[in-house]
């Protein structure tokens, strides 16, 4: 399929400090492709180069090497703004304005007629729940709220790419279901996604591709399915006096209310030393033996500390 | 155009709602009482003392509010990173620069137009004054806010809320001396001095040359040979702020 967005080697430093200045780099030397018509999560720890690599995108920033392609043209300067809609984190606009002021001046800022706006303006607030907000002012609107209408204003001129910065951060949880199925739908009309998030159940249910950084590189770029059949999850039951050998450096423990330990973890060989070890030590119980469904949270989890240990994930 | 326009709309519905301006209209509401009390124990033409006064005190807010909402209207923008959406949907970034100066311009036209009329108000109760040169005298007020407006701008982009209001109050209080700065100079037998007052003198915008509040109402009208002058300056000095402004803006980094 023919990438709609094809970032090659995008780096950046930023100047730190006030008066003795310091460089330090952001992104090194990053490079992904997004297909036309797919869902990408952009994810990535705090710090990580997540909105750096948007704000390049939508040209708040110059990268100090690589292109951006779009559709096949190098932007020198961002992406062709009627094309594409940015959501950025945590907006909250003009506090003096209401949301269908606010959504009217940007949806003409994007070209989009007078006629057709005042429908879509009343569309998107009912499709995200904004309706009785829509002529209150923003400085009167929850969080929650101010965040629909920065989707909504994403959203507005129907743009064939979508670049969504944190859009179900402050959101209660029919909020988010309420983003997630506006988001789907875009999907369905075949817009192109690209979004960031730390909750990684949404990016999972959103998105069937997936970009992970880590201290500014990418360390994973490819299909959400492969990353999670990689290894499915094993969980073991136990209980000691004391801890057996070996269950820490293996595993992840967690002890329950029922006095009963979980160890958790991915890797074939380590489950087997941890049993050996449950099963030699005097007082150890071994309950059970059971396997769970890898969550794209435990394949990040497991990806990161791969990638501290000095392995790398296999790129598809 | 129609981004400019947007811009300029979106602007100017925020600032016009911002609880400063009302504010604003209070005090200078006490300061006509103020200068009504005074006028009545004073001898003499007790309009023309009133309009020396309000037209004085309709220059240092207009200034004040023009820096005021100005650099607080750029920084909030940012802050609450409504800039970003505005500047992702804009071809080129030198139309919000324009924009954001239109509707700030405005705003606070609208605002002196509306203290302007408030004074004549008080003027007309107290006796009669020579109209034109009044009028002539505002609109060249109007001139001068659009110049701090600019000069704000610049500077807003490139420091701090802080130390922006503090670069503009100086270029605003200096702008105002330009011609002493520059007799300073000549005065001096030292050839940097001589060389700084000279670079100050054309550098900085001289303020000055756009008053007409000093004789209005006392005389029947300003030439308008010298209201299109002020006109001429003041449209180049601020299209000059506004050049320097998007070259700024253009090449800076919004992280």
């Amino acid at each position: 399929m023919n990438p709609l967005i094809d970032v090659q080697n995008i780096s950046l430093t930023i100047p730190t400090g006030h008066i003795f200045q310091k460089k330090k780099t952001i992104l090194h030397d990053i490079s992904f492709q997004v297909a036309k018509g797919t869902s990408t999560a952009y994810l990535g720890t705090n710090g990580a180069g997540k909105t750096s690599t948007f704000r390049i995108l939508c040209g708040l920033m110059k990268a100090d090497s690589g292109k951006v392609i779009f559709d096949g043209h190098a932007m020198s300067g961002g992406l062709p703004p009627k094309r594409f809609g940015f959501m950025p984190e945590q907006p909250y606009f003009y506090k003096n304005l209401t949301p269908q002021e606010l959504l009217t001046g940007l949806g003409k800022l994007s070209g989009v007629d007078s006629n057709t706006l005042k429908k879509h303006v009343h569309v998107w607030a009912e499709r995200l729940h904004f309706t009785k907000v829509l002529n209150q002012r923003l400085s009167t609107c929850s969080k929650g709220q101010v965040q629909r209408v920065g989707l909504a204003q994403a959203l507005i001129h129907q743009p064939d790419f979508i670049l969504l910065d944190e859009p179900l951060s402050g959101l209660d949880p029919i909020g988010r279901a309420c983003v997630r199925d506006v988001i789907h739908d875009e999907i369905k009309r075949g817009a192109t996604l690209l979004f960031s998030s730390h909750v990684l159940d949404d990016a999972e249910a959103i998105c069937d591709q997936v970009i992970i950084l880590k201290e500014g590189k990418t360390v994973f770029s490819g299909e959400i399915q492969s990353l999670l059949s990689s290894n499915d999850i094993w969980v073991i039951q136990a209980s000691w006096n004391h801890q057996p050998d070996g269950v820490q450096e293996h595993g992840e423990v967690k002890k329950f209310i029922d006095g009963n330990y979980h160890i958790q973890g991915s890797s074939i060989a380590s489950r087997n030393i941890i049993i050996q070890s449950i099963l030699n030590t005097p007082g150890a119980d071994l309950i059970s033996v059971g396997a769970e469904k890898k969550t794209l949270e435990h394949a990040f989890v497991d990806l990161l500390h791969a990638e501290e240990g000095g392995t790398h994930a296999s790129h598809p | 155009m129609q981004a400019i326009l947007e811009i300029a709309k979106l602007t100017f519905s925020d600032a016009i709602r911002n609880k400063i301006f009302y504010g604003v209209f209070i005090f200078l509401i006490m300061l006509l009482l103020t200068a009504i009390a005074l006028a009545s124990v004073t001898m003499g033409r007790t309009e023309l003392m009133i309009m020396d006064l309000g037209l004085g005190s309709i220059s240092i807010l207009g200034n004040l509010m023009a820096i005021i909402i100005t650099i607080q209207s750029l920084q909030q923008e940012r802050e609450s990173r409504t800039l970003y959406v505005l500047i992702t949907r804009l071809e080129q970034r030198w139309k919000y620069i324009i924009g954001k100066f239109s509707g700030l311009a405005a705003v606070l036209s609208i605002q002196i137009i509306l203290m302007c009329l408030l004074l004549a108000l008080c003027i007309v109760i107290f006796g009669g004054i020579y109209w034109q040169s009044y009028m002539q005298a505002c609109f060249t007020t109007i001139l001068e806010i659009w110049i701090i407006i600019g000069i704000a701008l610049l500077f807003a982009q490139s420091s701090s809320l802080f130390l922006a209001i503090l670069l503009t109050l100086a270029v605003d209080i200096a702008g105002r001396f330009t011609f002493a700065i520059r007799q300073l100079g000549e005065q001096s037998d030292n050839p940097a001095l001589q060389f700084l007052t000279q670079a100050m003198y054309y550098i900085l915008p001289n303020l000055e040359a756009v008053n007409l509040r000093n004789q209005a109402g006392y005389i029947v009208q300003y030439e308008w040979s010298q209201l299109l002058q002020i006109c001429t300056y003041s449209m180049s000095e601020i299209a000059l702020l506004l050049c320097i402004c998007s070259f700024i803006f253009s090449r800076k980094n919004l992280s």
